[in-house]
């Protein structure tokens, strides 16, 4: 077999099961997961509910034999049911809307924050997007472009502007996207947990070349790290 | 690059040659049918009339026409997305942006709002007892406006330029600055003469069901489609012009050089809240007529009145009035903060229950009914559980902070065929078997339509249901192609094969047409045994067909006198009965319109200003021969 096919089916099997954005790398990234586990949860109970009456209904009271000429009796609403399909999704959208405000005041206000002041040990970066590519400049105002380069459990926080028109941000594994506006500056942090090298992608249609607008994300050590950014 | 290795003939590429070479044959063909069968009187007629039936019937006809293009475009796009780093044909770079995007819009604008148009205009009038359209002549308008916002909208791929910045045209991709050439003026243009169709075919159907309804028929006495239609005309009339100012401002943008959504005093942003708070409603208004007609459908074949009519009707409401405070929910990624995020947020959440009210009334429609299984049945039966999934992952979607992981990936794709496919198109097909007859006289074959459905479905979840995943592992939308190391393949093949499945099902589509016109017989007007109105005239329905116009008593009441084997009464009272013409003028005057819009699109100025002299000559014309002035004259006078 074609050594590229195989290699391929090697990568499905071990993507497939641990798609990226189920498979976090970062805190962010981590709290990004469990909100879509629980929302998944409830909404698959809603899911089984209305398919098991579905189904049920359906077989039960489909025409058969004589009856094909019923006249089946008007009914009266029962207030009770109505209650009841009212009441029980309001309380599981409430169990779902806790966390979801939570994580969302959580993560945003990482995201567009005051000013990063507070964050005092966070590394900073400054992305640029343009049409089709990333400069990332580092604290000590080394530039690397379409490659990002992080030390592992250290917290960084991204400051992010766009040259032309709206692009944005992704690394799935790392954390959820966050916008690049032209003429503005948008915010994300996250604070990598293990080392290794992740897909980066712009996700917001801008242009020709949007699929190609990607970026490698290497995690490594803190040593290997400073190394790197010591470089020339 | 990609780019460079446009294969061109001459200046153009070879796809566009090839729907040249393809529309001319096509062309050449259909004039040779139309005039060995002697049908042009029948064009004729059809082209001037105002009867809403006529009317409608060439919504349907024209939207499927358009169904056909969009449906090639997504054959186009699962194609190239077939396999990891494929070459197929053009269609990569700017061509891919071309295709997405005129499938988007074609889809939304030009296939789904005028098949529910149609529909609307077929039965709706019916369902009431009333005789027509509240106004002929401002319906046909409405159509014609229709047909040239499509052709303008078509026209730009023919003269290789079509659209490229998406169905959301976001700035500033879509200003002046990033996007020479006239592609996206077509888009204004195309978008702003239909829309102005649509919004007036809100008035009409508006001003229809308050005035028109046949005595005794109370608001709470009318079936669900015919609610369904008068909320979504009242969300048209708030959400279209808002889009109409947002295409505006745009247009200002791109051809006259102001910056609303650029530069220092603009913002793009701006225009992510205009298009969003038209563009929120809009989902609903594709979506509350598919209800109404799911409704009705199910009522009719489990022989049962509509469990909750008064919920049901009370949730359409909810729904349209939540409608319009989800709109940044699009928009969670672009950094409004964590406030305005939440809020959004849990109106969105809140949808849910409505819908959710209106799942649980249809199952316990059909339990303790009698559920017979024709292919509109089968049609929302198919809904049910499609639609439910796409709901579900709409909450998902609503989690704010973990949209920040779904936003512009095909997990979102995946969810928005959900609905608008388990949704709308599903109810629209459902609407079309049911109401055939009222339209043509003729039922469509069940085999095939059943046919068709299985095809539909099985095609429909195997192409959309591998997408979440592909979402999930990373694919963002809008893109021409992925690697073998991202991981999508197999998703991505299984998604294309079932797409095709889908376009094999249209097949039987047009065979069952071809079958049902050549091989059958006329039916009655009532082939269904039916609940409401419409199935009291005959198939098709004639003009003008309640004289006199039945006294209702109930809900459903045809189906009660049916029960009690007695004749609906007859009503003494008049009501007011609309006008009927035969008419060019929306004819030319969508004829004008569109020359003033090319005019615009290319900045010929001279081409403007006659186009416009002309626009405004047809006002002039209609302020002097207005058909009702003679008729209430001698109203007045007797
Ligand atoms: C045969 C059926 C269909 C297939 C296979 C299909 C496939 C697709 C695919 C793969 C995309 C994503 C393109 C991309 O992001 O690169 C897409 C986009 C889209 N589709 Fe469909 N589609 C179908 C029918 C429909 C229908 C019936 C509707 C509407 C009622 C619709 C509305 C849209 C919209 C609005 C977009 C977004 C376009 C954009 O990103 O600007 N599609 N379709
Ligand atoms: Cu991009
Ligand atoms: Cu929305």
């Amino acid at each position: 077999m074609n050594k590229r096919v195989l290699s391929f089916f090697v990568i499905a099997f071990l993507t497939g099961c641990q798609m990226r954005v189920l498979n976090p790398k970062s805190d962010t990234a981590d709290t990004l997961t469990n909100l879509i586990y629980l929302s998944f949860g409830i909404m698959m109970l809603v899911l089984i509910v209305v398919f098991v009456l579905f189904v049920y209904f359906l077989r039960k009271f489909r025409e058969r034999g004589k009856a094909k000429f019923n006249i089946p009796p008007d009914e009266k609403e029962n207030k009770w049911l109505e209650i009841t399909w009212t009441i029980v999704p309001v309380l599981l959208l409430a169990i779902l809307a806790v966390p979801t405000v939570k994580a969302t005041y959580d993560l945003t206000s990482k995201v567009s924050g005051s000013a990063g002041g507070s964050k005092g040990d966070a590394m900073i970066v400054e992305v640029v997007g343009q049409q089709y590519n990333w400069k990332f400049t580092y604290e000590n105002g080394k530039e690397s472009y379409d490659e990002l380069v992080l030390p592992v459990d250290q917290e960084v926080q991204f400051r992010l502007t766009s040259n032309d028109v709206i692009h944005s941000f992704w690394i799935p594994n790392l954390s959820g996207k966050i916008d690049v506006l032209p003429g503005e500056m948008t915010k994300l942090s996250f604070e990598p947990r293990e080392e290794g090298t992740y897909q980066g992608k712009c996700a917001e249609f801008c242009g020709a070349e949007h699929t190609l607008m990607r970026f490698e994300t290497k995690v490594m050590s803190q040593q290997s790290f400073e190394n790197w950014v010591q470089e020339e | 690059m990609n780019g460079m290795n446009v294969p061109f003939i001459g200046e153009v590429p070879s796809d566009i040659v090839v729907s040249w070479i393809v529309t001319i044959l096509l062309g050449a063909a259909l004039f040779w049918w139309l005039t060995t069968r002697r049908k042009w009187p029948l064009v004729w007629d059809y082209m001037t009339t105002t009867d809403n039936r006529k009317i409608g019937t060439m919504y349907i006809l024209l939207s499927m026409v358009f169904f056909i293009r969009g449906g090639i475009d997504a054959m186009f796009i699962r194609t190239q997305l077939a396999i990891p780093e494929n070459d197929f044909w053009v269609f990569q770079s700017q061509k891919y942006n071309e295709v997405f995007t005129t499938h988007g819009t074609v889809m939304i604008f030009f296939v789904s709002m005028p098949l529910l148009i149609g529909l609307m205009n077929i039965a709706v009038p019916l369902q009431l007892g009333a005789n027509d359209l509240a106004f002929p002549y401002l319906n046909a308008i409405s159509f014609w406006l229709f047909v040239a916002g499509g052709v303008i909208f078509n026209m730009a791929f023919f003269f290789n330029a079509a659209p490229n910045a998406g169905w959301t045209s976001y700035a500033p991709l879509a200003t002046d600055t990033f996007t020479t050439g006239p592609n996206n003026n077509y888009y204004i243009f195309g978008l702003q003469v239909s829309g102005l169709g649509t919004i007036f075919t809100a008035i009409n159907m508006i001003v229809t069901i308050f005035r028109l309804r046949a005595p005794g028929m109370k608001m709470t006495r009318m079936p669900l489609f015919s609610w369904a239609t008068l909320i979504t005309s009242f969300l048209i009339m708030i959400a279209f012009p808002v889009l109409t100012i947002a295409l505006l401002l745009l247009m200002f943008d791109r051809i006259y050089g102001t910056s609303f959504f650029l530069g220092e005093y603009g913002d793009p942003v701006y225009w992510q809240h205009l298009f969003w708070i038209f563009g929120h409603p809009e989902v609903y208004i594709l979506i509350l007529p598919a209800f109404g007609i799911f409704s009705d459908v199910i009522s009719t074949f489990s022989r049962k009145r509509v469990y909750g009519y008064t919920s049901m009707v009370v949730a359409i409401a909810l729904i349209g009035l939540l409608g319009f405070m989800v709109w940044a929910h699009h928009m969670f990624t672009v950094g409004l903060g964590a406030l305005a995020n939440s809020i959004f947020a849990i109106t969105t959440m809140l949808i849910a229950v409505p819908t959710g009210i209106k799942v649980f009334n249809w199952l316990f429609t059909m339990r303790k009914g009698v559920v017979r299984i024709t292919t509109p049945m089968l049609f929302s039966l198919g809904f049910i559980p499609t639609f439910v999934i796409g709901g579900v992952t709409g909450v998902m979607l609503a989690v704010a902070a973990a949209d920040y992981q779904y936003h512009d990936s095909y997990f979102v794709v995946a969810h928005f065929h959900y609905t608008m496919i388990g949704g709308t198109i599903l109810g629209a097909f459902a609407g079309i078997y049911y109401w055939y007859p009222k339209m043509t006289g003729k039922m469509l074959d069940e085999k095939l339509g059943k046919w068709h459905f299985w095809l539909f479905i099985i095609g429909f979840h195997l192409t959309f249901m591998p997408q979440h995943f592909a979402g999930l592992n990373g694919m963002p939308r809008r893109v021409y192609t992925y690697t073998w190391e991202d991981g999508v393949f197999l998703l991505n093949f299984v998604s294309t094969i079932g797409a095709f499945l889908m376009g094999a099902s249209m097949l039987f589509v047009a065979w069952n047409l071809y079958k049902t016109h050549r091989l059958t017989d006329p039916v009655g007007a009532d082939p269904w045994d039916g609940r409401t109105l419409e199935w009291t005239v005959g198939s098709p329905a004639p003009e003008h067909p309640f004289q006199p116009v039945p006294q209702i008593n109930s809900i459903d009441a045809y189906w009660y006198s049916k029960v009690e084997r007695k004749r609906l009464p007859e009503s003494e009272e008049a009501r007011p009965s609309p006008i009927a013409i035969q008419t060019v003028a929306p004819v030319l005057l969508a004829g004008v319109l569109i020359v003033m819009s090319v005019g615009f699109i290319y900045g010929w100025v001279w081409m403007q200003i006659i186009g416009g002299i002309a626009a405004l000559g047809f006002f002039i014309y209609r302020v002097f021969n207005d058909e009702r002035k003679a008729v209430y004259r001698k109203e007045e006078e007797s």
